[in-house]
Parts: structure tokens; C-alpha cells; sequence
């Protein structure tokens, strides 16, 4: 809501400075985003009256005008405008003015820059000064003939005391709540609240309108069939109107507020609505058929054409304003194409109404029709308000088009406005406010806003005024108190608190562990949107754990995406780091080793579900690399040894690795993809980029990715209790073992099938060597394992560790086939 | 015999001079000493030896041998001695060479921001709760007092998802989510990601953190002015005890009266510049006491019950609080920024 600030100070009197009003009412919760300096964009500029014109001796198109600029003296000019004549009041500049447009509007728009005007002799005659447009002032783009100002300008006044320059426009972010403040009225009447002083509504004079219809001429019925959409209608008819532009001063604050002028008839429509918060509605009086208003639902109505010359598609329950044939406008939002005031127009009927804010807000919105009236009606307009502001407006079209009433005065209001009443205990507001806040200032506040009040000792029976219907309930009015009050004035105090421990969040603590592990293994923690290509879902469809095993899920997809980049939610995280990745290489970076932890989005059987994920990418030189010594480059092991270095930071063991199946991971090298898992759930997927993505997005180099459930390794992590063993005082004994088995068959399988014997001594296994190659037969690796066998109460004989050596070597043949590398 | 042994012990000796190698010293080693040394075998002549010669000889040999051990250890340790002081000048090397790379990484700079935050108002007594990013409207906004409809709505634009679903456009589902199955005293913060329909720009994403805190009790037991002192202590400790904070009146459906809560511009300390558009201030969370009809909505009694709650924004007040003025920096991820907040200093 823009406000000028001279149209506020109409209405109250308050001394402050203009800072000092913006910070208050910031302070109250209407905040002023911007404060705007309004400054003439001339000087030596001033009112005058046209005295004599005569026709330039040798121009046929100038003309030579005697002016009288009062105390700023007298003068003639030679004038070119068509509509210069005597007795008219207008703008005079005197030599030596200066216009920042410049004459003709070819100013550079500085003021500084501006030259002096000077006297000159144009077609052989002298010119002492000139008489301006408003393009020349700089309040336009109207440079059609010279300003026209009203009879109650004074020759003589300096032309920026006339515009009540300099000024200054508040644009005000009105809440939603407080539909009252999209008026300057509203706006004063906070001003008035907040500085305790007096507020002066604008006073309606000079309208007579009969209530009764005795001088009427005009006659007709307004019927209401939808009353809890529309609680009152009031109207009037006008005739013997010129449709005209609007005064000088009428123009410009329409414009300061935001809004263009059109016409005298829709411009103090729209005045009305900027002063008191009314929006009204002219119909040209000519195009109601039947002398009746019905104010009704659209029901079999399909389409309508709005003035904006646009044909909207109607709803059942969408609110028209009709007369006895056809629609004439929807109402509260924008009137019909074929009522509208044109400029033939001679006589209109005003309707001032009040609709029911949800169904104004409904309609809206589906049109995607935001009007300054459906604006207002939304967030709730004066529920009293209706008669107040067709009288303002038959007012000012009284003086300003010669409009004169020609009906009665119709006001029907099938709903009857409630008084509300809210009992307000003092204890109450100051137990929320945990403040003391007396009687007497909570009751003066309640006045300024213009409740009722009636006081008791302990409570306070309060009265909204009808323009507040966000006034309700009893929260509703410490609101009030406390921001009128000020916040700064509530005390600030800490909770009183038992000595509780702060209860942790374990989800949060293991994420914490799990970030500095792998911070702590060279990888650096990227964001990246949860929104997604729907080719990147297809292309990495992601893995959802389930008992046993994993399964693919559908995306959850959002219906009013920013893009179509951005239309579904991600399966996965890793095409976030792919992006990362390339964004990286395409600045400067040769290497990438990065990790998100984030929510992955899956719908299964029609339910979202998310899921916390760890990802993470990595790409080019890892480790090691110095002057003369080469990098451990990324690969498939490194990114494996981080993940292990993750389970072993989070203590946990088991966890079996086998190739990936191509259907769950299609992104990955079918021969360098592994998922693995722990206890039987799945854990995740690890591997290197398959080379067709490679290829797509121009990598030089392999690219590993792995993505681990959280949930899973959670669970897992959280079981790992520690039992403490007192480190062996007695030596362990190693024997190697070395096993010819199939190629096919996987070291780790090997490794396992050792691990799980049950032999007694046998302590530990591991594998040490893979071989195949020279004295090994085509076909057959060596697996190459030390076993480690030792005893908790003695030294081992070479006899003991013999017999259980030979017992791992015949159950290990016997379970892998496998023979025995000598 | 004793000839040859004194033989033995002359060319051992002679062998072993003062310039001999490691290798000839091994070599004169095996060659005397060794199983099948020279000595060895002389011991293994000895019953050619006759019998009253035999100690006197054994005797010769133990002394030759003892003679040529002793020499070898006094010259190997010499050579020890040469050898290491030769590598005292041989082995320098360029110390001011970097070191290799042992990799290390570092937090992303909104994760450290909402750490800390977290950990604050952990240590104020808040327990961290976690709720979802998909929500119904209910939830994000219906028991909320956004009814249907109304223009408070408009405030936060909102991504739908098939099947009568959203993304939430704030964490104050959480206060729903956790009223519904708890009764207070309550002192919660859940954190998050919120969405609204906003595209990447320097001021705005599609997708931001937000932490939601509230605390609720009694009626009368927790007040407005413990939200300010809650949320003054809290700003104090993130953005540093010279930081001013000031509450102003402002409007959210949930709660009621609501405050924006402003903290002193960190660039000018207040007097006014650029980035606070001269204010002096910086809007920092919106706060306020739960309004009665969310606490209706999860069937608390608002005679019984209040409390207050606030939220705010994650990456909003981390690039407050670093500095940075372009919201797309976090999203990038471009490692020449990351890189600077390696430390994770930047917001403790």
C-alpha cells in the first residue's frame, strides 16, 4: 500500500518527523519497505491565471496570452497549446525557471542540469516566459496542451506548494491480517493510535440523497439471491455526468499510490477506495435492463468478457452482478466489458457492496484476477462501510463531473453485521505478555483503534470496530496492545529450568560422527537441490531397502514445477553430485571427492516415503600425490577403503560385498558395481560410473559413486556395544595358506568361507595376495590367506598349530573345491 | 700348524686395514670364520694335531679368532660411523618441498551454521526432533490457521505433489507433528528443509533450511518475554553478545501477537548502510505465542496450555552471519568457496 504523505497528513495532525512515522509503524507491524522522496522537478513555476489570448500576428498556430501570476507578477507569452483561453488557471514558468524535463520534454531530467529558461522572441514577437505542460513539469507524459487547474487554485502560489511538494510515498507491506490499513484513512488511524492523536475522517458534505425515494426518477430493485456471499449491496444512480479526465490534483494521487488514471467516473471510484478503504463500482446506467440488480451465483453462466476485454471462464459459485438478463460484472473483482463507463456515458449506478472474503479470494485466484477491489474485499473490507463510501463517491462525482443523484438511496443488507464482544482479562493478557501492562493503557490503546470499551476492575468488555474483523477473540486483542504498546516493552526473561540433561538426538550424533569420518577420508560436503530432470530419476532410480533385499520405487512428482528440470524429487542423490562434479570441472578443478547427506524421495504403493542417504562421488587424483610422486588416483578400492573406513569408525562389522545387479544399479560398470549389505538388509551400492555416463558427461577419468541407506547403517552402527578384552599375553603363531580355486570365483567368497570355520585356535584370516599368471593353471587363481592361531592360557607347540592348520586346509579343499598351492 | 695359523691371522689382518670395504670385511669373515672357514677347518685337524701340542694350539685359535671378531666389529662400527656421517651431508634433502597429499575435506558452510544453531539451543534445553518434508495440507497449513482459501496462504506459495500431497513451506509442521503425539512441557526445535516456488537466485531457492524451535507449558508459564529472552540469548550467542536485538510487530496465521525479530546490522554495526538499506538492522526469524487455534487444532486446551515458537531460515542466517550475498554460492557448490570455510571456524 503506497501512502503520500500528504494525503495521510489529511486526515491526522501528528508533529513527528517522516522517519520517525516509518519506524513506529515498522515497529507496529506495518512495515514501510520503502520511503520514496517526492521533489518538483522545477522551479520558478507557478499558478496564474490566463488573462486575455490573442492570435500571433504571424504564426496561425501560437497564440499570445497575457498572464497574471499574482505576486510572482505578470507577463506575456507566446503559447502554442490548443487549449489555452482566458479566465483558465494554469502552470506559468518565469524567466529564469528551470525544468528538469525541459521544454517539449527534452530535458535530461536532471534539475541541476536544467539552463535558466530565458526571454525570447518567437515569430517576431517577445515572450516572457512560458505557460507548461505536464510533461514539461514532470508529472506526465501529457503534453497535449498546457495544465489545466482547478478554481480553487491561486495565481500567484508557487506551483509546488499547489502539487503540496516536497513529499514523500510510504509503501507500506500490509499483512494479510489487516485489510483496514489497504486505505490512507486506515493508515492515519494507525498513525493516530501510535502517536495518541487526533484522527479526522474525511466529512461528507453537499449530497442530498433520499433515502425514501421521493425526488426519485430513476427506480429499481436490487435483489440479493446469494446473501452469505454477499452480507450488503448499496447503490445509487447519477446522471447528468461528463465523463472528463480528472483534475491535476486527483491524477497525481492516484499515480503517488500506484494506480492510473482513466476517467472522472472510474477515477473517484478508485480515490474512494484509496481514501476509505471502499471499492465501489460504476456501471454505465444505460446497459441495466430491467431497472434490477441481482446479485447471484453464475450457476448455468459459463463465460463472461471482464472490461479488460479478456473472456473468463465461470464456476457454478463464482458471485456475478447481474440485472435482469445478462451479467454485468463478477462481482468484488472486475465489472463486464458491457456495462462499462465509456466516454458517452451520462449517468452510471454506484454499487458499494460487501462480499464474503473467501469467495472474492476463490474466484480470484482461479481467474488469476487480482484487482484492487478483490484485493481488499479478500483480507475483509469495513463490514459498516458500504453507505459511507457511496456518499463520498456521489460527492466527488457532484463536483467533479456535474454528476446529481437520480434514484434513492437502495441499501439492502439481507445479514445483518454482529456486534462482537470480547470479555478481556488483564490477567490474561499480561500472563501471555509476561509483562504488567495497567488497565488504563490497555483501554486507551483498545480506544485509539476505535473499540468500545467498557471497563470492570479485572476485565475489560471490549467492542471491535466494524472495519476490524480480525478482532475476535481475547489473543486478538493483546495483540493489539502489545504492538501498540510497543515490544521493546515486554521485559525479556529466561525460562525457569529444571537441572535437566539435554536429551540428544541420536540421529543427529550419528550424522555427526558419520560427516567427520568422511571429512576425516578427504571428502568435502556439497548441497544440492532435492529437485530433479525426470530423465536423471531414470537414469539413477536409486534403491529402496526392504527385508531382504532392495526394490525400485517411483519418484514423488510435483504437479507445478519451476522446470522441467526440476519437476520430480530426487531417487537419489548422486545426480547432484554428477552436477557438482561437472560444475567443478568446468572451473578449474582436475579432482572431486565429495559427499551429501540428504533425504532421497520415493513413493512405493502410492505412499512418500523419504529417506536419509549418504552419497558420495569421487574423481581424479585422491591421495599421496607430491613433487615426484605420483597420486593414488580414484578407483573403484580407494572408494571402497573409505566406505570401510566409515564401517570400521562406526564399528561395524559384516558387511559382504557381491557384484551389483545390473537391474538395481544400470549407472554403474556392470563389472566394477557392487552392492553390499549387513545382516541381511541392504546397506548400498558402490562402483564406478558406467562408461556410457562417462562418455555423456566427458569425464577423463573413472568416476567411483557409492550411496548407503542411513536408516540401515544406523542400525547397525547402534548395536555395535563395546565388550572390553584384555589385550593376549600370549604370542600368536601365522600360517599361510595359499588355494588354487576357479578364477570365477570371488576372493571374498574365499576369504569368508575360512573366516566362518569352526576351527578351535583359529584367530583371525586374511587375504593377502590374489595370483594369477605364471605357474598357475588357465583358468585358476591363487588366493594366498594368513591365518593367525593362538591360545588365551599358553604359548602354542608347532604340534597344536600343525593339527589345526591342517584341519582349516581340509575343510577349506573340501568347501571350495579347492587345492592346495604348494 | 702354527705357521698356518699364523698365516691365517696375518692375511686376515692385512685384509682387514683401515680402508676395507663392507664386502671384503664379509668376505675375510666367511673365509676365516665362517662353518666352513678357514679356522673351522683347522679345528677339524686338530686330532692330526698330537696331543700335548692340541690346547695350546685350540688356545691360538681362539685367540686369532677373538683377535679377527673383535677387528671386525671395531671396523664395522667405524664404517657405521662413516657411513651415517656421510649420510649427515648425502641425504639432505629439500625441506621446504610439500608434503603429500593426505587427503582431508571439510563441512559445507550451511552444516556448520545449522550445527551450531542446533547446539545452542540444545545447551538452552531444546530437544531436536526430526518430521517430514512431505506433508498434508493439514499439517503445513490447515491446523496452522491458514484456512482454506484465505489470503495468508498467498504468503507461502507452495509445490503440490500428485496425490493430494505437498512439500512443506516450512518447519512448522513440527509443531503439529510433535503436539499430536506429546503433551508439554514441551521444548522442541526441528530442523529441516522447507520448498516453496521460488527460483535460485541471490536472495531466494526452491529449497531452504529452516529451524522451527517452540517451547510450550502451563498457562502463564511460558510468556512472551521468555521468547525474548529465549531468542535474544540464542542470537547473542550465534551472531556474538554485541549484537543489539530488537523485536517488531508483525503477522503470522500461527501465532498471535507475532513478532519479526531484527538483530543489528553485522556489516555496520547499526549506523546504517547498503545491505541493511540504512536501517541499521537485519530481519533475522519471525517468532511469536502460539495462536489459540493451532493449539485447538491438536486438541490442547488453550485455557490450560501456551507457549511460544519461532523459525528460521538456515541459509538465510548463515549468509548473515559469513557474509557471503549470493544464496546460489551454497547450492554451486563450486570448491573454490567451499574451500574457504575448511576450518569450520567460521561459525563457532
Amino acid at each position: 500500500m503506497k501512502v503520500p504523505l500528504s494525503w495521510l497528513r489529511e486526515f491526522v495532525t501528528v508533529d513527528a518527523a517522516t522517519e520517525e512515522i516509518c519506524r513506529r509503524l515498522t515497529m507496529a507491524g506495518l512495515e514501510v519497505e520503502t520511503l520514496t522522496r517526492v521533489v518538483p522537478g522545477f522551479t520558478d513555476v507557478f499558478v496564474a491565471r490566463v488573462l486575455k489570448v490573442e492570435r500571433h500576428p504571424n504564426a496561425d498556430r501560437l497564440s499570445l496570452c497575457d498572464v497574471d501570476a499574482g505576486n510572482a507578477g505578470r507577463a506575456r507569452v507566446v503559447c502554442g497549446a490548443p487549449n489555452v483561453r482566458a479566465g483558465m488557471l494554469t502552470a506559468f514558468a518565469r524567466v529564469g525557471a528551470r525544468l528538469a524535463s525541459g521544454v517539449h520534454g527534452h530535458g535530461s531530467g536532471s534539475l541541476e542540469e536544467a539552463e535558466p529558461l530565458q526571454a525570447a522572441v518567437i515569430r517576431g514577437v517577445q515572450s516572457e516566459g512560458m505557460l507548461c505542460s505536464e510533461l514539461e513539469l514532470g508529472l506526465s507524459s501529457d503534453h497535449q496542451g498546457i495544465v489545466e487547474l482547478d478554481s480553487d487554485a491561486k495565481p500567484g502560489e508557487p506551483f509546488q506548494t499547489y502539487l503540496k511538494l516536497p513529499d514523500a510515498v510510504l509503501d507500506i507491506a500490509v499483512t494479510p491480517n489487516r485489510g483496514d490499513c489497504l486505505s490512507i484513512l486506515g493508515v492515519a488511524r494507525e498513525v493516530a493510535a501510535l502517536f495518541g492523536c487526533k484522527l479526522r475522517p474525511p466529512k461528507i458534505k453537499g449530497v442530498r440523497i433520499s433515502r425514501e425515494g421521493s425526488p426519485s426518477e430513476f427506480s429499481f430493485d436490487v435483489e440479493i439471491r446469494a446473501p452469505e456471499l454477499c452480507a450488503r449491496y448499496a447503490a445509487l444512480a447519477m446522471n447528468h455526468i461528463t465523463v472528463a479526465p480528472s483534475p491535476l490534483w486527483m491524477r497525481r494521487r492516484l499515480e503517488l499510490c500506484g494506480m492510473r488514471a482513466l476517467n472522472n467516473v472510474v477515477d473517484v471510484t478508485n480515490y474512494v477506495m484509496l481514501e476509505i478503504g471502499q471499492p465501489l463500482h460504476a456501471f454505465d446506467l444505460r446497459q441495466i435492463s430491467g431497472q434490477r440488480i441481482i446479485v447471484r451465483r453464475a450457476g448455468e453462466e459459463r463465460e463472461f468478457e471482464t472490461l479488460d476485454g479478456t473472456r473468463r471462464a465461470l464456476q457454478p459459485d463464482d458471485l456475478l452482478i447481474a440485472d435482469a438478463e445478462r451479467p454485468l460484472a463478477i462481482a468484488g473483482i472486475m465489472g463486464g466489458r458491457n456495462s462499462e463507463v465509456v466516454a458517452s456515458t451520462q449517468s452510471v449506478l454506484l454499487e458499494s457492496a460487501y462480499f464474503e472474503p473467501l469467495s472474492i479470494a476463490r474466484t480470484a485466484r482461479r481467474l488469476n484476477l487480482r484487482s484492487e477491489a478483490s484485493y481488499r474485499f479478500e483480507r475483509g473490507i469495513d463490514r459498516a462501510g458500504q453507505v459511507n463510501g457511496l456518499l463520498r463517491a456521489a460527492e466527488l462525482l457532484g463536483a467533479l463531473a456535474g454528476a446529481k443523484p437520480t434514484s434513492r438511496l437502495l441499501d439492502v443488507e439481507p445479514r445483518p453485521a454482529q456486534e462482537r464482544r470480547i470479555e478481556l482479562k488483564l490477567s490474561y493478557l499480561n500472563s501471555v505478555l509476561g509483562a504488567s501492562i495497567p488497565v488504563t493503557e490497555v483501554r486507551k490503546r483498545l480506544k485509539f483503534l476505535g473499540a468500545r470499551v467498557e471497563t470492570g476492575t479485572r476485565t475489560l468488555v471490549v467492542f471491535p470496530p466494524s472495519f476490524r474483523p480480525d478482532l475476535n477473540e481475547p489473543a486478538d486483542l493483546v495483540e493489539e496492545v502489545a504492538r501498540l504498546t510497543g515490544l521493546a516493552e515486554i521485559p525479556a526473561r529466561l525460562p525457569r529450568r529444571e537441572a535437566a540433561v539435554a536429551i540428544v538426538h541420536e540421529e543427529r550424533r550419528f550424522e555427526k560422527r558419520l560427516r567427520e569420518l568422511m571429512v576425516g577420508c578427504g571428502m568435502v560436503e556439497v548441497k544440492t537441490l532435492a529437485f530433479i530432470a525426470a530423465a536423471d530419476n531414470q537414469r539413477f532410480p536409486g534403491f529402496v531397502s526392504i527385508e531382504g533385499g532392495a526394490t525400485r520405487a517411483e519418484p514423488a512428482r510435483v504437479i507445478n514445477p519451476l522446470t522441467a528440470e526440476l519437476s520430480e524429487m530426487r531417487l537419489s542423490l548422486l545426480p547432484g553430485l554428477l552436477n557438482a562434479l561437472r560444475f567443478n570441472l568446468n572451473r578449474e578443478a582436475t579432482a572431486f571427492h565429495a559427499f551429501e547427506i540428504g533425504k532421497v524421495f520415493t513413493t512405493v504403493e502410492g505412499i512418500p516415503r523419504e529417506q536419509r542417504r549418504l552419497a558420495a562421488i569421487s574423481y581424479g587424483d585422491y591421495a599421496m600425490g607430491g613433487v615426484d610422486h605420483p597420486a593414488v588416483k580414484a578407483g573403484f578400492f580407494t572408494a571402497k577403503g573409505i566406505l570401510e573406513t566409515c564401517f570400521r569408525g562406526l564399528a561395524i562389522e559384516e558387511v559382504s560385498f557381491e557384484p551389483a545387479a545390473p537391474s538395481l544399479a544400470p549407472y554403474l560398470h556392470p563389472g566394477r558395481a557392487a552392492q553390499f549389505s549387513v545382516g541381511g538388509s541392504m546397506l548400498g551400492l558402490i562402483g564406478e560410473l558406467h562408461p556410457a555416463e562417462v562418455l555423456r558427461l566427458d569425464l577423463e577419468h573413472p568416476c567411483v559413486l557409492f550411496e548407503v541407506d542411513l536408516a540401515t547403517l544406523m542400525t547397525y552402527a547402534s548395536r555395535a556395544a563395546v565388550t572390553v578384552n584384555l589385550p593376549p599375553r600370549f604370542p600368536a603363531v601365522r600360517r599361510d595358506l595359499a588355494l588354487l580355486v576357479d578364477s570365477e570365483i570371488a576372493a571374498g567368497l574365499v576369504l569368508a568361507t575360512v573366516q566362518k570355520l569352526d576351527v578351535e585356535l583359529l584367530e583371525s584370516v586374511e587375504l593377502f595376495d590374489v595370483y594369477q599368471g605364471e605357474s598357475i593353471p588357465l583358468g585358476k587363481k591363487s588366493v594366498a590367506l594368513a591365518c593367525r592361531y593362538r591360545a588365551k592360557d599358553r604359548t602354542l607347540t608347532d604340534e597344536e598349530v600343525n593339527r589345526a592348520h591342517n584341519l582349516v586346509i581340509e575343510q577349506t579343499r573340501s568347501r571350495l573345491r579347492a587345492e592346495l598351492r604348494l | 700348524m702354527r705357521e698356518q695359523l699364523e698365516q691365517i691371522r696375518a692375511q686376515a689382518l692385512e685384509q682387514l686395514g683401515d680402508a676395507a670395504t663392507p664386502e671384503q670385511i664379509e668376505a675375510v669373515r666367511v673365509r676365516v670364520l665362517g662353518r666352513s672357514g678357514e679356522l673351522t677347518e683347522i679345528m677339524r685337524r686338530m686330532p692330526e694335531v698330537p696331543r700335548e701340542e692340541r690346547p695350546a694350539i685350540g688356545r691360538l685359535v681362539n685367540e686369532i679368532k677373538t683377535q679377527i671378531e673383535e677387528r671386525i666389529a671395531v671396523l664395522s662400527e667405524q664404517l657405521k660411523r662413516l657411513a651415517m656421517e656421510r649420510s649427515l651431508v648425502e641425504a639432505r634433502i629439500d625441506v621446504t618441498l610439500p608434503g603429500l597429499n593426505v587427503p582431508r575435506g571439510w563441512l559445507h558452510p550451511v552444516t556448520q551454521s545449522r550445527e551450531r544453531m542446533l547446539d545452542i539451543l540444545e545447551s538452552m534445553g531444546f530437544e531436536v526432533v526430526e518430521t517430514p518434508d512431505i506433508e498434508d495440507d493439514f499439517h503445513n497449513f490447515g491446523a496452522l490457521n491458514f484456512p482454506p482459501d484465505h489470503p495468508a496462504r498467498e504468503m507461502q506459495d507452495t509445490f503440490f505433489l500428485f496425490g493430494g500431497l505437498l512439500l512443506r513451506t516450512h518447519t512448522s509442521n513440527g509443531q503439529i507433528r510433535v503436539m499430536e503425539q506429546r503433551k508439554p512441557p514441551l521444548a522442541i526445535v526441528c530442523p529441516g528443509n522447507c520448498y516453496r516456488p521460488d527460483e535460485l537466485t541471490v536472495r531466494s531457492s526452491p529449497m531452504f533450511g529452516q529451524i522451527e524451535g517452540f517451547m510450550i507449558d502451563r498457562a502463564g508459564v511460558i510468556t512472551m518475554a521468555h521468547l525474548k529472552g529465549v531468542l535474544t540469548e540464542f542470537l547473542r550467542a550465534f551472531f556474538g553478545p554485541e549484537s543489539a536485538v530488537r523485536f517488531r510487530a508483525s503477522f503470522f496465521p500461527f501465532t498471535e501477537p507475532s513478532a519479526e525479530v531484527d538483530i543489528s546490522c553485522l556489516l555496520c554495526g547499526g549506523s546504517g548502510c547498503r545491505v541493511c538499506k540504512q536501517s541499521g538492522w537485519t530481519e533475522i526469524l519471525g517468532a511469536g505465542m502460539i495462536h489459540p487455534n493451532v493449539l485447538r487444532a491438536v486438541g490442547y486446551d488453550p485455557e490450560e496450555y501456551q507457549g511460544f515458537a519461532f523459525g528460521m531460515g538456515v541459509e538465510r542466517t548463515a549468509l548473515l552471519k559469513l557474509g557471503v550475498e549470493d544464496m546460489r554460492l551454497f547450492f554451486e557448490n563450486d570448491l573454490r568457496f567451499l574451500r574457504q570455510f575448511r576450518s569450520g571456524e567460521a561459525v563457532s
